[in-house]
């Protein structure tokens, strides 16, 4: 028991028990002379640290006069200036606004493409739709053996191609929704680490 | 007595001196001044060296006063920055405090030779108690009773469990309380 409380007394002399534990401890100590005794040994080492007066040191005034010339020109590093604030917004606002765009033409191209291919568009679709895009394995191929290829193979090559392409399209939308969730991503990291209190152990590190 | 510094007006000030108001931060050097030398020198137990590592420290928080997050308590973030500028410069120190350095600047209060001299050994003793504990233990010890920090802010300030803090404040005071058992003595017939 006294082995526990032992580890207690400087958390009890330095008031920082409280509720049941600093109950436990007072009793204890109204009962046990031990641990009496070594409670007023360490208020007495605290009462002597405390007593030690401290030699003349430097007049505040002075001293602060004294730093206050050899302070440097300008801290280093001040805070940003609030253009460099909004710049710094600027950058979630402008990724966000690029995903938007890309996002909406992707579906756009999608939907324009689907009713083209179900034929929703009738005769209308004549202003965007060019020659059909090809791959340029399906050309090699139609070019070196589309004479020798009978209708059917030469509408399976030519589904293979559509389908080739469509995959194209979907991939490049794709990638580029990735690049800027990816750049989006870092920037927010970035902002946790701005706005994260760095702890004293590493503003510490930097002194 | 300290004079009082409203949590807005430090607030302002630290502000200010981000933007490198130098009068700002004098008034702050001004109002933390004596509290810092003191930690300073109960960790360094040498007054010129003292007043080195506190302009050390006032330069490095001023350099450095850009990182300070507001709603940190400036004072911790100080003593922080103490405690590390004393410990360097004792370590840059090759020799042993000159004692008598040390002991012509203790203020002679009303004591009589003998008893002024008495007094002098004892605080001597005393510091080199203090000096002679492990820095770990040093730190908490002396912020907890100069720096008068909890254990929480102890631990904050030291970036270790309050656990740890525990077990250090409880080394160091069972140390002292070895190294000083005659002074203690002593103390108790005279500020008993």
């Amino acid at each position: 028991m006294c082995e526990d409380m032992h580890a207690l007394l400087n958390a009890y002399l330095d008031g920082e028990l409280h509720g049941r534990r600093l109950m436990e401890v007072k009793d204890h100590l109204a009962s046990c002379t031990a641990c009496h005794n070594e409670l007023q040994e360490l208020r007495a080492v605290s009462d002597l640290l405390h007593a030690a007066p401290a030699p003349a040191f430097l007049p505040t005034e002075r001293f602060v006069a004294q730093l206050t010339l050899q302070l440097p020109r300008r801290a280093l590093g001040g805070r940003p200036s609030k253009s460099a604030a909004w710049a710094w917004w600027l950058v979630p606002a402008g990724l966000l606004a690029t995903w938007f765009f890309l996002r909406t033409v992707f579906a756009l191209t999608t939907a324009i493409t689907v009713a083209d291919a179900t034929g929703l568009l009738g005769q209308s679709n004549a202003w965007f739709t060019g020659s059909q895009p090809l791959e340029v394995w399906f050309v090699a191929i139609t070019s070196l053996f589309g004479s020798q290829m009978s209708a059917a193979q030469q509408s399976t090559f030519s589904l293979f191609n559509q389908v080739s392409v469509f995959g194209g399209d979907l991939f490049s939308g794709f990638l580029w929704q990735a690049v800027v969730v990816l750049l989006y991503w870092g920037w927010l990291v970035l902002w946790w680490f701005r706005r994260a209190p760095r702890p004293m152990k590493v503003i510490a590190a930097a002194l | 007595m300290l004079a009082t510094l409203t949590t807005e007006t430090e607030a302002d000030l630290i502000t200010r001196s981000q933007h490198g108001d130098r009068n700002a931060f004098g008034e702050l050097v001004r109002h933390y001044y004596p509290r810092v030398i003191n930690v300073v020198y109960r960790m360094c137990g040498d007054a010129t060296l003292a007043e080195d590592a506190a302009q050390e420290a006032f330069l490095r928080a001023w350099l450095h006063i850009a990182s300070f997050r507001p709603g940190e308590p400036l004072r911790n973030w100080l003593y922080r920055i103490a405690v590390n500028v004393a410990l360097d410069v004792l370590r840059r120190r090759d020799e042993e405090p000159a004692e008598d350095e040390m002991l012509q600047m203790i203020p002679e209060q009303s004591l009589g030779p003998e008893s002024a001299l008495i007094e002098k050994e004892r605080l001597a003793l005393l510091q080199q108690a203090i000096r002679s504990l492990p820095e770990a233990a040093r730190g908490a010890l002396v912020l907890r009773e100069y720096g008068e920090l909890s254990y929480q802010e102890i631990a904050d300030v030291l970036d270790i469990p309050i656990g740890t803090v525990m077990s250090r404040l409880n080394y160091a005071r069972d140390r002292l309380r070895e190294m000083l058992k005659g002074q203690m003595l002593q103390a108790e017939s005279k500020y008993v």
